[in-house]
């Protein structure tokens, strides 16, 4: 168990967030089956309730893809690529195997590409449905009750109701300690910068559910321990995406002279916002909260009475962030080739500045050779915004 | 960039009557007001055909459109004007094409943008996506559209199948998948229900599954007449032929379609009339949409005497006996359980060959069984759902089967800014000097 000594958990933050993986090499050498997964989709609390530790890939945006692209064509999305090129080149050796939700295309289409190539004792593909009616909430129940059968075989050991009930409640704790962190962004400025909470949110999802919360606690105590900063007149972002997961895009929106005080992104708010209900068959609750309490844009919704109702259900959560944390503008960071959030951007965008709040759209790679370009947009969109 | 439209060339007569069903097909949702009937944007391959048919909705096909913008190259003008709302151009470009078209058509009232191939497509009553295994356009094109056509309610399905795993025995999860997506079809016919104001005729339904099922049938039995050599019919043809099974089914015009294509091809073999002057090389388009602009591309690898005899793409159906389907009264059951076995059905085969997939297994079949050289796939930057993996399918194939020449092309399906004429020209001929050395290897 990591230790938290003298309130260290922003350090502890950083060495996880710079030496990914480190955490789940240690437990390994302890014994423990390390599972990876990809996208907010992973089954978490499955996962934990199995016995095994749930580890979230991640890429490097600061290495070129090397290897990959021998295997993956480049019209795929260039995080699941870059993970992919890291995977080839053993960076999660660790691994016992993986997880792999149906998300997009992206990941569909590759899933033999994955399975094939890093040939991994375990591999299970979760066919998570795009819609979220109730045949879909009973076909999610089935295929995470095939989860739950193919992680036993795994492990030699039976995944009972109850221990999928403890993880669901370790789990909704870690989530509302993240949240609490996330309180501390309010305040202007924030007490606690978009880069550290970015090495935060990585490192937390390299560790152990209990780690995690222990980890973020220690940063909770650290940073409420800090001198309320003098109030400032700094533009105060959000960041819309899915998988960004370095601190690179951060530093150039701090860097130009703002503070990113609010997220949606995959490893932020989207993983962190919506709890698991405590349901008498706890893959209810699950199920549940996979399908129809996660917004995001693989997830079809528009079941609504009028368009407005649909984008309210799809977006509403934004204007939300956006009044609680007092935004002044939204930085939509879209990987190129992401048929999911590239169908959303004119709906988004025109929800988000309908409310008065201003919104740039960037579409880029995962990667920081294309930083420059980018950083001249966002210093002229916070220059626009000031 | 093509500098010049070349005609390409048609095999059989059957393939050059298409352009009358796809005229049909547009000119069907432009009529369909005045007829008091309700249109509805449709996507291929979702397995709603006959529900839609039943309740006498006319689909809307952006696909068709889309394509049929990219072959008269008109698609530009409306990629431009989705782009300037922040549609990627990295986004499929059927859907921006077409969401483009609906976004200009807003524009004017409801009047056709300047330049509509073929008359335009009408507006929607009602658009059904499906979210499934296929792409994630089915359902974020819908959602897209929406925002340009407020008014136009949405309904999404799902349909999935078993994901490919050798260690998984797929047939122990089918129940899953059937029930699901029989659960998703009935929700269809309650959306139709509501927005058309008409009961689902039960009966008739039934009678479309048959149709459809004659349909898949005849389609499979007149394109393995294409194994003859000299085939009488290749790849190039058709990918206008799969016009009927692919935006038709469920109507006697797509079943009375292939009866003539399987006649007609009848007569060619028997007159032993081949597609080539020289048939030397025969190739499976092993996977990829075309590129819609440069179809006389297939016309150059014909000059060269190669023959494409088989494809993957537009072949989504096999023989129902092949499927060996329960007997059941339900037309809901039938449909789900004949379509999640459809794209389970080549798993069996690749289980049995260690380290294969089943796309690999099913190019394997195909190279054995129309007597192929070689294997062609197309790559297109726009579309992830058919066109990553490609490089994996091949790899695999190489591993698993040998070495067989094969070459990946690379464009889009209705982008014309990614192609290059001259160098796919190139590519091709590089290709057929590797046929060539293959042949004579393997004599």
């Amino acid at each position: 168990m990591t230790n938290f000594a003298n309130g260290s958990g922003l350090t502890v933050a950083d060495k996880y967030y710079s030496q990914y993986g480190l955490r789940a090499r240690e437990l390994k050498g302890s014994g423990k089956k390390i599972i990876g997964y990809l996208s907010v989709l992973g089954p978490i609390e499955i996962l934990t309730a199995a016995g095994v530790v749930p580890f979230r890939l991640k890429g490097n945006v600061s290495e070129a893809i090397t290897k990959g692209d021998a295997y993956m064509e480049t019209i795929i999305c260039p995080f699941v690529r870059n993970v992919f090129d890291a995977a080839i080149k053993g960076k999660f050796d660790f691994l016992e195997g993986m997880v792999l939700p149906h998300q997009c295309d992206s990941i569909d289409r590759t899933d033999d590409v994955w399975a094939n190539n890093l040939q991994l004792p375990y591999w299970h593909y979760l066919n998570v449905p795009h819609v979220t009616d109730d045949p879909s909430i009973e076909f999610m129940k089935d295929i995470l009750r095939l989860l739950i059968r193919s992680l036993e075989k795994l492990t030699g050991k039976k995944i009972t109701d109850d221990d999928i009930a403890q993880a669901v409640k370790a789990h909704n704790e870690n989530r509302q300690l993240m949240r609490d962190l996330y309180v501390l962004r309010k305040s202007n400025p924030p007490m606690i910068s978009g880069t550290e909470m970015m090495k935060v949110l990585v490192a937390a999802m390299s560790l152990p559910v209990d780690e995690s919360s222990a980890l973020i606690k220690s940063v909770t105590e650290e940073v409420k321990a800090r001198p309320m900063p003098a109030n400032g007149k700094v533009p105060r972002i959000m960041l819309i995406g899915d998988q960004i997961d370095d601190v690179a895009i951060i530093d150039t929106i701090e860097g130009a002279g703002a503070h990113l005080v609010m997220d949606d992104l995959s490893i932020g708010s989207k993983m962190y916002w919506t709890d698991v209900d405590a349901t008498p068959d706890p893959i209810q609750g699950i199920a549940e909260r996979y399908l129809r309490k996660l917004k995001i844009p693989t997830t079809f919704v528009g079941d609504g009475n009028t368009y407005q109702e649909n984008l309210e259900a799809r977006f509403g959560h934004m204007k939300q962030f956006i009044k609680e944390f007092k935004v002044d503008g939204a930085i939509l960071f879209i990987y190129k080739y992401c048929d999911p959030y590239g169908f959303d951007v004119p709906a988004m965008k025109s929800f988000i500045e309908s409310g008065g709040t201003p919104v740039l759209y960037l579409e880029d790679e995962y990667s920081t050779s294309t930083l420059a370009r980018v950083k001249t947009r966002i210093e002229a969109f916070l220059e626009m915004i000031a | 960039m093509a500098e010049e439209r070349k005609p390409r060339t048609l095999a059989t007569k059957a393939a050059a009557s298409i352009p009358k069903f796809v005229r049909g097909n547009l000119a069907a949702t432009l009529k369909a007001k005045e007829e008091g009937k309700k249109v509805a944007d449709a996507y291929i391959n979702d397995g709603q055909d006959e529900i839609i048919r039943a309740m006498d909705i006319v689909p809307a096909w952006g696909e068709s459109f889309a394509g049929v913008c990219a072959a008269k190259r008109e698609a530009e003008q409306y990629l431009r004007k989705a782009e300037a709302d922040n549609f990627s151009r990295s986004l499929c470009t059927y859907a921006t094409c077409t969401i483009g078209f609906d976004m200009w058509r807003e524009e004017l009232g409801g009047e056709m943008p300047p330049k509509a191939p073929w008359g335009g497509m009408g507006r929607p009553d009602m658009i059904i996506g499906s979210a499934q295994q296929l792409c994630d356009p089915r359902f974020k094109w819908p959602q897209a559209t929406q925002h340009y056509l407020q008014d136009v309610p949405v309904y999404v399905g799902g349909m999935y199948y078993p994901q490919w795993d050798p260690n998984v025995d797929h047939h122990e999860q089918e129940e899953i998948y059937v029930k699901y997506a029989r659960a998703e079809l009935m929700e269809l016919v309650r959306f139709c229900e509501k927005h058309t104001g008409k009961k689902m005729d039960w009966d008739r339904l039934s009678e479309l599954v048959n149709l459809t099922e004659k349909t898949w049938d005849i389609f499979i039995d007149a394109y393995e007449l294409r194994r003859a050599i000299p085939t009488p019919m290749d790849t190039g043809d058709a990918m206008n032929t799969m016009v009927p099974l692919t935006f038709n089914l469920a109507t006697q015009e797509a079943y009375d379609f292939y009866k003539a294509l399987y006649d007609e091809l009848t007569e060619k073999i028997k007159n032993k009339q081949g597609v080539a002057e020289n048939e030397k090389y025969r190739i499976v388009w092993g996977a990829g949409l075309p590129s819609w602009f440069a179809l006389g591309d297939f016309h150059y690898f014909n000059e060269k005497g190669a023959v494409f005899p088989v494809e993957v793409t537009y072949r989504n159906c096999e023989k129902i006996e092949r499927l060996d389907l329960p007997p059941t009264n339900d037309p809901l059951e039938r449909i789900a359980r004949r379509w999640v076995r459809m794209w389970t059905y080549w798993y069996d085969a690749a289980r049995k060959r260690k380290g294969s997939i089943p796309k690999v297994e099913r190019i394997i079949s195909y190279i054995e069984e129309y007597k192929c050289d070689g294997v062609v796939f197309h790559s297109a930057f726009s579309c992830r759902s058919w066109h990553a993996g490609i490089v994996h399918q091949a790899q695999v194939l190489k591993k698993v089967y040998g070495d067989i020449p094969i070459l990946i092309m690379e464009g889009d399906i209705v982008d014309i800014s990614s192609y290059n004429e001259a160098d796919t020209h190139n590519r091709i001929d590089a290709f057929i000097e590797a046929l060539d050395a293959y042949k004579k290897r393997s004599q």
